[in-house]
This record gives structure tokens, C-alpha cells and sequence, in this order.
């Protein structure tokens, strides 16, 4: 499928959701002379509704995690995104909440982080789980080009059932081999449950993914854990869409 | 425009380097041509200064190689620097300085250096640059003076260096495509008769940068060294007067740039409205409207701007309208149609369709016969029929610029904006300060525009 078919797809798509959203952005109304309408055709949205973590039993009273948003803040003249393949559409709709079983919380604050460079360009590994999801440049954790990794401790094995994460939200980013795994294991050698992957092309070596690439946006990317029991949390990437580099502002495990 | 290594073959390369399997511990420059290699600085590690670098290294060009950073501020410096270090399997360095004349005396091996400090060290910087013998990418604004700008093209024609300026617009290949083909080729909006472009931006991206924790800030002697009474002004030199221009200047710059390139001529006139209307302690004006007019070989076109930092409504774009049809283009991507006049007949547009030029947007509706009669009510035009842009930019939007750049200096291309080309420019974003300051209507005189 060439570029330009993708981006058009993509924009026809976007316009289709758009026409679903609450509220349209202001910079996304069409200027003068008016756009055309988008093809009949064209994907539509469903409203969002609550999202119950999949490991959720019958008789489990089940509510919101406790998931606390930073400030939405796109600045800058964002890149083009229509040369990504395998990006799912920007819907323009807030997530719907996420249920997950009564008494979740976030394991990951303020717990030991590794990664594969212990002195990243910009901040600390702590600042990963500090509790700071803004998108200003002091929140961001900057860890050089190609493959990097970040893992979590939390101190024991734990029921888990949402893993929350922001890479970069200033400005609409797409990033790469983006893969989510969790262990009792800290080299991650054996009994590793692979949550989300979307290394299309195996690049990293973890195998084949099958998840959509996204644009990281101030709403963080949410992977179900399923009730995975693990005590390591570990996420990869491999730069974005702007430069080389892996970028973290916060990762956020919820579970029990 | 030569095949660039994919990301994937990129990062299977560097791997491969990585590993000791590349050409036997070769620097990623030294595998290139001896003639093609290209040893740059970043003069400038803000913001802006980043872009640039991140875009040059998403190239993968493998002759072009960092060699040093400059900034006066530690944080960003060591940023880069850090950055660079990353890369020295490619054959990068990573040597940081404060002082820009030391990392000029110091570094031997440069080519060309990019410069992106605040507009008010363009001049020194550029000509410094070039004295040196080293070609120059000078980010725009090319000075926030008339002087300074004149000093920069008087440098580069005495050196015979290459001295690009950043107006990236002129090396994209969609606003190329717009100008090669639709505007000079197909002529397909008639007489161009007016223009209308705007940047607005909302009130949240416009607010004042602020030293975070954590950053240490500069010493207030290296501040004042440099120009800065404070790091208030130093992270938002853009609203100062004697620093930079404000909006006007940062944003309408490059879509002004494009009025003059498309319609192939400069203003002969402007008057602007203006003011600090909203932020509390900015110098320059952060709401502004102006109207050039233009003598073009066709006729005169007016040609509105307007930038607020307040409102983000409909966002940035340069608009083109002529006769038979208007041309919406801006730098996203996602932005861009032809739209033919309800009275033009559509076998009119047909060969241009044909040829590739444009294409028909879908669920575009087209006139029908029944409303033809509508030509002849003035009270109200059919609705004019969209066509699509075909060539589309999907790389950084500075790359092809700098790409351009590196090209002149390899002697295989021309610079698509060079230091006369961004004087003109220069001259005539300027001059609506002015316009506004002195609430009248000011006249380009032919020989404000020659250096």
C-alpha cells in the first residue's frame, strides 16, 4: 500500500471519527473554502464505553482505576504522520475508563527503575514513577538512539491489571517497537507474558507484534495486564516518528 | 532526490557497526566519499537547534557528520553533547563549547556550521561562520535587523561560501510541486488576486517558557556577556524587542517568504495593525494583521496575514486566490486542495488531472447542470469543486532544506533560499513592526531590497 493511499485513509478516517467526537477541536474545523465531507464509507466510531480488564470475574465488584490525567498540551508544528503504517486512527475521543477489580492502585510509584542506560540524556530512571505526567521538558526522561528498555520492580509478585505509560506528549508522536512485558523473573529470561507488542518487523529480536502503532497524546497508552502476577514490569521502544531517541514521562502499574 | 536508508536499514547498519561487522572499525564518514563528507557544528543546541540536528541525523547521510555543539546555556549543551556521544560509532564527536569564537579557532575539521541562536546573534554568528571559510544554514528570522541582515549577504559574497537561510518552505516538495506545476506550468488559478494566510496558535502553546527544577540556570555575568538581562528573557527572547520580532517574525516569516516566491516579486506596500494585547510583560506585539500589496506582472493582489497567540482557530495556512480558483496549502500535510471556481468548466481541469497535477477529492460535490443558472446571480456563486494536492512531504519538514544546503555544497544542487533571496524576506517581515508601531501605511522603496 503506498504512502500517499495510507494518508488518505488515514485523514478520511480521522474526519469520520471526528464527526463522532463531543467536541471538535478548534485547529481540527475545516478553513476556507470549507473541506469536503468525508466518504461515506469511512470507518465511524462507537461511542466509548467503560473497558473491564479481561481477567475480570463475574462476581467481582469491579470500578474505575484511579487513573489521574495530566494537562493536555500539543505545541509546536507537529510532524506528518501519514508515512506510519500500521497507525491506528486518532479518534479524537477521551478513553473510556477502565474497570478494573475494587481496590487497585499504582504499584509503580516511587519503585526502583533500571534500564538499559543508567544515565539517560535528560533526568533520572526515578523520575519514571515520581507521580509527574506533565509534558514539559524538566517531566521528560530522554534514553539515547536505537534499542532501549526500562524495567519496574514493585517489590513483589502482584496481581496486575492496567499498565499506563507516556512516552512524550508535547507535541503528537508516533514511537517504535514499542513492547510491554512483565515477569517474576528480573532478567526477564524466563516465564516473561508479553502484553502489548508493536514490533511489526521483529526488529527487536522479542518476536512478531501485532498491535497498532498510536500517537502517544496526553491520555497515556493503556495495555490491559489481564491479572497477570508478576513482580517486573519491563517496557521497550525504539525512537519515534521526530527522532532516535526513547522518551518516558511516567509509567503507571495498576494492580493489587 | 537520492534513495535514503530506511529506518530499518539504518538501524541494522548501526547495529551491525555496533557489533564489529561493519567495514573494519570505519567511521560512518570515513566510508563515504572523501568529497561528500560534510563536518558540521551546531551553533545554537534550543529548541530549534535540536529539530535541525534530529533531522540531519534522520537523513542518514552517512558523510555528514557532527563534530561539535556551542551553547551558552548547560542544559542544552550537554544535552546535545550527550546526544552526540550516542552517535560516535558514526564517526560523530561530541566536543561542547560555550564560547562560539573558541569552538571556531578549535575545530579544524569543520565544514559548515548551523546556526540557530536568537535572531539577534544571527549576524555575528553567520559572518563569523563564513570569515572562518565555513558555509552557513542560518535559521530564519536571517536578523532582526536590516543592518545585520545586510552584513550577512555582503559576508557570504565576500567568503563565496554557501549561506542558506531557513525559510524551509522554498525546499519542500509540495509547495515546489505547487510553484513548479500548478502556478508556473498549469496557471490553474488564473490571475492570482489575493492572498490569505494565517498562523494562530492557542493561548496554552503560547505561554512563557519557565526554568523548570532541576535546570540550573545561566550565571547572570555569562547572561549579560551575551545579551540577556535575565533567563526570563534568555528562554523567551522571542517577545523582546532588540532580541527577536514576535509572531510576526518567527511564524509569519516563513508564510510571507511564500508570497513573494509564488507571486515572483516583492511588496510595494504595507500597513499592519497590532499590539500587546494580551500577555502581560512581552516587548513585541502578539496579536498583528497586515496587507501587503504586490504589483505583480498580472496586476496588483492583495495579500492579508494575520498571527494571534489566543486563538487557535483553523491554524496555519497559506491561501492563494485567483481568478478561476484558490489554492489552500500549508506545511502539514494533512492540509492542501485546489478549488475550482464554480464557472470554470471542469474539462478545464481535466488535463491537470490527467497529468497527475491534482487529483478530484472524494464526495467532492461538482456543479450540476440545474445550477448552472446560478452563474448568473450575482448574489450568490456556485460552490467551487475540490481537487487534491498529489505530492506530499512525509519526511521532517527541515530536512530538505538542510538536504539543499549540504547538496549546494557538494556542488549538486542550488540553494533554494539564499542570503538575497532571505534578505528580501527579512525586508519585508520587518517592516510590519514598523508598520505597526508608526499606525500608517509604509512604502518599499526598489532599493530597500537590494544589498
Amino acid at each position: 500500500m503506498t504512502n500517499r493511499i495510507i494518508l488518505v485513509m488515514t485523514v478520511l478516517a480521522a474526519l469520520a471519527f471526528s464527526g463522532c467526537a463531543k467536541k471538535q477541536p478548534v485547529d481540527q474545523q475545516p478553513a476556507a473554502p470549507a473541506e469536503s465531507k468525508p466518504a461515506a464509507q469511512a470507518p465511524v466510531a462507537q461511542e466509548p464505553k467503560p473497558a473491564e480488564a479481561s481477567s475480570a470475574k463475574a462476581d467481582v465488584k469491579l470500578e474505575p482505576i484511579p487513573l489521574v490525567l495530566p494537562k493536555p498540551m500539543f505545541v509546536g508544528t507537529p510532524e506528518n504522520l501519514g508515512n506510519i503504517e500500521n497507525l491506528e486512527p486518532d479518534i479524537k475521543m477521551s478513553r473510556p475508563q477502565f474497570l478494573a477489580p475494587a481496590g487497585v492502585k499504582n504499584l509503580a510509584l516511587n519503585k526502583p527503575v533500571t534500564g538499559s542506560e543508567a544515565e539517560p540524556i535528560t533526568g533520572t530512571l526515578s523520575m519514571i514513577v515520581d507521580g509527574d505526567k506533565e509534558a514539559t521538558e524538566g517531566s521528560v526522561v530522554e534514553l539515547g538512539p536505537f534499542k532501549q528498555w526500562i524495567q519496574v520492580d514493585l517489590g513483589s509478585e502482584h496481581e496486575l491489571y492496567a499498565i499506563v505509560f507516556w512516552h512524550f506528549h508535547k507535541t503528537p508522536r508516533v514511537y517504535f517497537d514499542v513492547v510491554v512485558q512483565v515477569s517474576n523473573d528480573a532478567e526477564f529470561i524466563t516465564g516473561v507474558t508479553t502484553l502489548f507488542n508493536n514490533d511489526v518487523d521483529n526488529s527487536l529480536g522479542l518476536g512478531v507484534g501485532t498491535d497498532k502503532h498510536y500517537i502517544d497524546k496526553a491520555e497515556g497508552k493503556l495495555v490491559d495486564a489481564k491479572g497477570t502476577k508478576a513482580r517486573y514490569v519491563r517496557l521497550y521502544s525504539q525512537g519515534n516518528n521526530q527522532n532516535d531517541y526513547s522518551h518516558y514521562i511516567e509509567v503507571e502499574v495498576f494492580g493489587k | 532526490m537520492f534513495k535514503k536508508l530506511s529506518r530499518r536499514e539504518f538501524l541494522q547498519t548501526t547495529a551491525a557497526i555496533g557489533a564489529g561487522l561493519y567495514v573494519s572499525g570505519k567511521a560512518q564518514g570515513a566510508d563515504a566519499p572523501a568529497k561528500d563528507v560534510i563536518n558540521i557544528a551546531l551553533l545554537g543546541a534550543g529548541a530549534q537547534g535540536q529539530v535541525l540536528m534530529d533531522a540531519i541525523i534522520m537523513k542518514r547521510d552517512p558523510a555528514i557528520r557532527f563534530l561539535a555543539v556551542c551553547d551558552i546555556w548547560g542544559v542544552n549543551r550537554d544535552k546535545v553533547q550527550k546526544r552526540l556521544k550516542r552517535y560516535s560509532k558514526s564517526g560523530f564527536r561530541d566536543t561542547a563549547y560555550t564560547d562560539y569564537k573558541e569552538m571556531l579557532d578549535t575545530e579544524k575539521d569543520l565544514d559548515a556550521v548551523i546556526v540557530a541562536t536568537p535572531d539577534f546573534w544571527h549576524a555575528e554568528h553567520t559572518v563569523a561562520c563564513l570569515e572562518k571559510g565555513l558555509h552557513v544554514y542560518c535559521e530564519k528570522e536571517m536578523s532582526n535587523t536590516i543592518e545585520g541582515a545586510k552584513k550577512m549577504v555582503e559576508a557570504q559574497k565576500a567568503s563565496g561560501k554557501q549561506l542558506q537561510i531557513g525559510h524551509q518552505r522554498r525546499s519542500n516538495p509540495r509547495y515546489r510541486y505547487c510553484y513548479d506545476k500548478l502556478l508556473q506550468d498549469a496557471h490553474i488559478l488564473g490571475r492570482i488576486t489575493t492572498i490569505n494566510g494565517q498562523w494562530n496558535r492557542s493561548k496554552d502553546s503560547c505561554q512563557d517558557n519557565i526554568l523548570r527544577e532541576g535546570m540550573a540556570p545561566i550565571e547572570e555575568a555569562i547572561l549579560n556577556k551575551y545579551g540577556f538581562k535575565n533567563m526570563q528573557q534568555f528562554l523567551n527572547w522571542r517577545w523582546y524587542k532588540g532580541l527577536g520580532g514576535g509572531p510576526i517574525v518567527d511564524l509569519g516569516s516563513h508564510q510571507i517568504d511564500i508570497y513573494s516566491w509564488f507571486l515572483g516579486c516583492n511588496p510595494k506596500s504595507v500597513i499592519a495593525s497590532g499590539g500587546v494585547d494580551y500577555w502581560k510583560d512581552h516587548e513585541w506585539y502578539d496579536s498583528v494583521m497586515a496587507i501587503y500589496e504586490y504589483e505583480t506582472k498580472n496586476g496588483p493582489v492583495r495579500a492579508f496575514y494575520q498571527t494571534l497567540t489566543t486563538n487557535s482557530a483553523n491554524g496555519y495556512f497559506e491561501c492563494f486566490m485567483g481568478d478561476e480558483g484558490t489554492m489552500l496549502i500549508s506545511e502539514a500535510s494533512n492540509r492542501g486542495s485546489v478549488y475550482r471556481e464554480g464557472w470554470v468548466q471542469e474539462a478545464k481541469w481535466d488535463p491537470w488531472v490527467a497529468k497527475g497535477y491534482i487529483e478530484k477529492a472524494k464526495g467532492t460535490k461538482v456543479a450540476e447542470d440545474k445550477d448552472k443558472e446560478a452563474v448568473l446571480d450575482v448574489r450568490e456563486s456556485i460552490p467551487a469543486a475540490e481537487y487534491k494536492l498529489t505530492v506530499e512531504l512525509t519526511d521532517p519538514y527541515h530536512q530538505p532544506h538542510l538536504m539543499n544546503f549540504f547538496n549546494a555544497i557538494r556542488g549538486t544542487e542550488k540553494l533554494n533560499c539564499p542570503a538575497q533571496v532571505g534578505y528580501e524576506t527579512a525586508v519585508t517581515v520587518l517592516k510590519v513592526n514598523e508598520a505597526v508601531s508608526k499606525a500608517t501605511r509604509l512604502d518599499f522603496k526598489e532599493e530597500e531590497y537590494k544589498v
